[in-house]
């Protein structure tokens, strides 16, 4: 058996040097928890998409580890939203950027998560073929049309759009598409509208297939899509960290909306840092026009959630009416407003 | 001589012929999506100048081996005893063959609710897709030694765990190693769908990573080719293997 021996030997010590290749490149050994116990308390994961309405947690963080040498949470980037949604249900996510209507509805199912803040305004648009004569959404009757999800307030927009024409979801085919997906989707043509957060929908732009049939301020002013969502044991035992990230949020959302200059950075580190997108992308969504999204006025206000939900209830997402209380948690927000107030007045 | 050359070079003539045939195919459909040839390999070099061909590789094969490492220390003892127990094989052939044929795709859910978003998850769905194979091939294995290696080693009063040490397992080996090299076929089968849950490096996940980057799809090929690749290396190690004396010592039949 010494020749079995040999084997074993060889296939275990092959092991041994993948896995230490493995923890040296691709892990790090400082961030292994059990190596070093405070990088563990100190930082948090908080999870998100590469999409523009996502794009203040990893703004945050850039600025964050330019301004004190290291970030204080750990952007944690997922594929699709049902990892996330998994992740957030399970505990072992403490933050996460989520749809604003799967929040309420994962909160109304006992899942103890908070909605704290706002993660953009706007920032989504219905496209269609630019070959195609789809002009209104009379002319979408019949035809098919892809959201990201149906707890995403892309599907109540389009809700909202039919019911303000007289025209209910019946009236069109609504299927479930993963963002990524959707830009080749309308170039073969196998689906009539996409309609998502950016910058999968300003990509169809660029690539020169896709046509703006409705930004999300035409059919609803000041739109949200995406909310920050924390876990309820992380608001007990760390709520000055939640302060600090939505501090963070409020802050690098104001530094993005005061000039283009500073939005062209954004995309140029985020887009390769972060997304690993082509810079050009972010660029095209981030000033193609500049109020295509917005990170202004993100604090938590009442009648925006109001809205949703009723829209939530009117489509049957949301099988009862739940309380703004029960799922929002509006004291960061609150904090953050008086520090950006007393910061203005001293000004 | 001559024939050895040919058969040396064959597999090489249909690889090019091959390639030369998507070339061709992509150019005539005048598609602007799918990546020619040249393409792909400029991609796979543009991926080693930004230093994370290497890391992308390395990530994939600690996954899967540590997952394919797992289902066999588990996997091999527990088909033995199966295949020699009757009672023990009755007892857990149907829940084996029940959660056989569930794709390791409807396992990602439970991955995550299970481990999180780790190394951990992937290396559990790689491992659960690999110990099945594992498992029957062995259990089958043993069920099919002959008669003659069991009768002559009773008669030479082996018995107990030296049974299973000398006889059982030599015997069985050629059938387990069978089953190991499906079993690391079906381990690179998932490691796409296992590399979905949210890590940040290996071969799957450049696959989904370029799907989230745009017109990247030069970059999804080149995840394809790279994971049949290594496919063929580490296959081609598993059948030397095969090759070895000690290891047909089972197959050596009158």
């Amino acid at each position: 058996m010494s020749k079995g021996l040999r084997i074993i030997t060889m296939v275990l010590g092959g092991f041994v040097v993948i896995s230490f290749l493995h923890l040296w490149l691709n892990i790090g050994v400082e961030k292994l928890s059990w190596l070093s116990t405070d990088v563990r308390q100190e930082t948090f994961k908080v999870g998100f998409l590469p999409v523009t309405c996502h794009l203040t947690c990893p703004v945050t963080d850039w600025i964050n580890t330019n301004t004190t040498g290291k970030g204080f949470y750990e952007p944690v980037r997922f594929s699709g939203w049902p990892e996330i949604k998994e992740s957030i249900v399970s505990g072992h996510l403490p933050a996460t950027f989520l749809l604003a209507p799967l929040a309420m509805v994962l909160r109304q199912q006992g899942v103890p998560i908070k909605i704290v803040y706002l993660g953009h305004r706007d920032g989504t648009a219905i496209m269609v073929h630019k070959d195609s004569k789809i002009r209104n959404f009379n002319d979408l009757r019949g035809k098919t049309l892809a959201v990201p999800n149906r707890f995403s307030n892309q599907y109540l927009i389009v809700y909202k759009g039919l019911r303000d024409q007289g025209m209910t979801t019946a009236d069109i085919k609504i299927v479930e598409m993963p963002p990524p997906d959707m830009p080749a989707a309308l170039f073969s043509k196998s689906v009539d509208a996409i309609t998502s957060g950016e910058p999968f929908m300003g990509q169809t732009e660029i690539e020169g297939y896709g046509r703006v049939l409705y930004q999300a301020k035409q059919l609803w002013p000041n739109f949200i899509s995406c909310v920050l969502v924390i876990q309820e044991k992380m608001i007990r035992e760390h709520p000055e960290q939640v302060q600090r990230m939505v501090d963070g949020i409020a802050k690098s959302g104001q530094w993005l909306d005061t000039s283009q200059e500073n939005r062209m950075d954004a995309a140029e580190v985020v887009a390769k840092k972060y997304y690993n997108q082509n810079p050009k992308l972010l660029r095209y969504v981030l000033s193609q026009p500049p109020d295509r999204v917005t990170y202004t006025n993100l604090s938590l206000a009442k009648k925006d959630f109001e809205q949703i939900e009723g829209l939530a209830r009117e489509v049957g997402i949301l099988k009862a009416p739940i309380a703004f209380e029960e799922y929002a948690d509006p004291r960061f927000s609150e904090k953050a407003q008086t520090v950006s107030l007393n910061k203005k007045g001293g000004q | 001589m001559k024939l050895r050359n040919l058969s040396f070079l064959l597999p090489f003539l249909v690889a090019a012929g091959l390639v030369t045939a998507w070339h061709f195919t992509v150019v005539a459909s005048g598609s602007t999506i799918f990546p020619k040839p040249v393409q792909v390999l400029t991609g796979i070099v543009e991926l080693a100048r930004h230093g994370v061909l290497f890391k992308y590789v390395v990530a994939s094969l600690f996954r899967i081996s540590a997952g394919f490492l797992l289902a066999l220390a588990i996997g091999i003892p527990f088909g033995l005893l199966l295949g020699w127990f009757g009672l023990a094989f009755r007892a857990f052939n149907p829940v084996i063959q029940s959660l056989r044929p569930i794709s390791p795709i409807a396992w990602i859910p439970v991955a995550i609710l299970w481990f999180g978003v780790s190394d951990l998850a992937p290396i559990f769905l790689i491992f659960l897709a690999s110990l099945f194979p594992v498992v029957t091939s062995t259990i089958a294995a043993v069920q099919n030694i002959q008669s003659d290696y069991l009768r002559a080693a009773r008669n030479f009063g082996v018995g107990g765990l030296s049974l299973f040490r000398k006889v059982i397992f030599p015997a069985a080996l050629p059938q387990i190693i069978t089953g190991i090299r499906i079993a690391l076929g079906v381990a690179w089968l998932v490691v796409v769908a296992a590399e979905m849950i949210a890590v940040n490096s290996g071969l799957g996940y450049l696959i989904i990573d370029a799907r989230n980057a745009g017109m990247r799809y030069d970059l999804v090929v080149a995840g394809m080719l790279l994971i049949g690749l290594i496919g063929l290396i580490l296959d081609f190690l598993v059948r030397r293997l095969e090759q070895m004396d000690e290891v047909r010592w089972g197959g050596r039949r009158a």
